[in-house]
């Protein structure tokens, strides 16, 4: 496709047709001045900035409140329940096919790999410790998140930006229907409880899809049973906690990210900068997510 | 939080609403509304309407003045306060109010079902029986974007009537509805009222509320001046 076919947004900043109307007005053209470009630039980077870390403060507050308010009976009204249900339903029924299949590929390619090299280098005592390390602490915390912010984090992004900036959130209120509690943590609590289940699942079908390959190719002659007991006595104490916390802190941030996101647009947002807004965001919490975890833990 | 059962259901006491925040004339803002009452509002601005009903619903920010429901200054009230007072409240309005993730069903019974613990076959049977009475077959459960927009409209009152609630703040939904949804609204208006709901009635019309002049209990015009009564005689 030719640049001049390319659609053009509605109100972004290069407008072809307006700026072929300025050039046939002279007067209308500016006059390049360094400062003004530079204050320009700056004011743009303080907008940006500010955006970034307003975003930042309102995740922080709105995951307390999440936290807070899961532990009040009153919260769980039965509308509550039902959308809470809903999502789950939908983040672990709808994503779990693709779960699978992803960590299947992840066997074939990771596990079944990391197992012949060890085993070619003479180091298959360690294969256990590294999958631990590379692809259950790393890999699939990263690749859940992935799955979960793709399938349903920007599904929420779209209906709560859609519901936002249409009027229907505002409704809801005149009807006494707070988002947050309605939508934002049911929603974000099912994506922790999806978070969990999908990371564990998708563990346990890369490892075992990895033994299989190597068996197989016969890389491995262990039952399986010694395969997976070995990936387990490799685990140390903080990765029984590391690693379920991982994978539900991706889960919540995937979740809460996505709701925050939609319920956050404003008018002049639409489709079209609301979806390359979620997933940036959604990207950036996983890896950040991801990071943080694995400083000296 | 202690509701009054004595005295103006809803009370507008010299409020001026932000004109930022609504777009409605920064004006004191001074009516009465008891129960049993039914109120009429003339306004040719369906947004400048929608707005007002936000202030009665206590959605507006205030300049100046209170804005009382059931005896409570919306002000002085935390959110969980302020929604348990809102889900009391009956609205048919202009503004999108169908969110698309749930069956229209589901929508109309969702305030019920939020705010009070009503058996949920109760809430059904009572929504399918005004359903019935606003002439649909009966509860719609398909998308509200699958819906005409007569239908929409008389799932909206459905919405509006069920649960039997205090205020009702009604955005004319008679205007461009079918003509054989006049007298079920207007039955349903006679008969929230006998059971002591207060009723705010948002026209763009003066010919919309004739059928009902004997009804009315006063008479409003909403401009730039804000709001001033008018004289029904």
């Amino acid at each position: 496709m030719s640049g001049s076919n390319e659609p053009r947004s509605p109100g972004g900043e290069r407008d072809p047709i307006l700026e072929a109307d300025a050039s046939t007005h002279p007067q209308h053209r500016q006059k390049f001045v360094l400062h003004e470009w530079v204050r320009e630039k700056l004011a743009w980077t303080g907008r940006l900035t500010r955006r970034q870390i307003r975003f930042f403060l309102i995740m922080l507050g709105a995951s307390w409140g999440v936290i807070f308010e899961s532990f009040r009976s009153h919260s769980w009204r039965r509308t509550v329940r039902y959308e809470f249900g809903t999502t789950l339903n939908s983040v672990i029924g709808g994503g779990l096919i693709a779960t699978m299949f992803a960590g299947t590929l992840t066997g074939v390619a990771a596990v079944s790999q990391t197992i012949y090299w060890l085993g070619l280098a003479g180091m298959a005592k360690m294969t256990g410790t590294i999958l631990i390390d590379v692809v259950i602490r790393e890999i699939a915390p990263i690749l859940v998140g992935i799955l979960l912010l793709g399938r349903n984090g920007m599904l929420s992004v779209t209906e709560l930006g859609l519901l936002t900036t249409g009027g229907e959130i505002r409704s809801m209120q005149a009807q006494g229907l707070d988002p947050f509690l309605l939508l934002v943590m049911p929603r974000t609590l099912a994506f922790t409880v999806g978070g969990f289940t999908l990371g564990i699942l998708f563990s346990f079908a890369a490892l075992v899809t990895g033994y299989i390959i190597s068996r197989m190719s016969g890389v491995v002659t262990n039952p399986v049973w010694t395969f997976l007991y070995d990936v387990i006595t490799a685990m140390s104490h903080a990765d029984y906690l590391v690693i379920p916390l991982k994978f539900i802190t991706v889960g919540f941030v995937v979740g809460l990210g996505g709701c925050l996101t939609g319920l956050t647009a404003t008018n002049e947002d639409n489709l079209r900068t609301l979806l390359p807004r979620g997933f940036s965001r959604g990207m950036l919490i996983v890896m950040a997510v991801s990071v943080l975890f694995s400083l000296d833990l | 939080m202690d509701t009054r059962t004595a005295g103006p259901l809803l009370e507008l006491n010299k409020a001026v609403p932000s004109f930022e925040e609504s777009g409605l004339p920064p004006v004191p803002f001074s009516m009465k509304l008891m129960p049993g009452d039914c109120m009429v509002v003339e306004t040719r601005s369906s947004s400048r309407a929608t707005m007002f009903a936000d202030l009665c619903c206590g959605l507006v920010p205030l300049d100046a003045g209170v804005v009382k429901f059931m005896g409570l200054d919306w002000s002085d009230l935390h959110d969980r306060e302020m929604n348990a007072l809102r889900g009391r409240i009956g609205r048919i309005t202009r503004r999108p109010s169908w969110p698309e993730f749930l069956n229209t069903h589901l929508a109309i019974t969702l305030q019920q079902l939020h705010h009070t613990t009503r058996p949920m076959d109760e809430v059904v049977a009572e929504a399918a029986r005004l359903a019935e009475w606003f002439g649909l077959p009966g509860l719609p459960v398909l998308p509200p974007s699958r819906l005409s927009d007569s239908d929409l409209l008389r799932a909206a009152c459905v919405r509006a009537f069920i649960g039997h609630p205090r205020l009702l703040l009604l955005e004319d939904p008679l205007e461009a509805s079918p003509v054989e949804l006049q007298n079920p609204f207007l039955s349903a208006i006679t008969d929230a009222r006998d059971k002591g709901a207060g009723v705010i009635w948002l026209v763009r019309n003066n010919a919309i509320w004739q059928g009902y002049r004997q009804g009315i209990t006063s008479m409003w015009r909403l401009a730039d001046d804000g709001l001033v009564e008018v004289r029904t005689a």
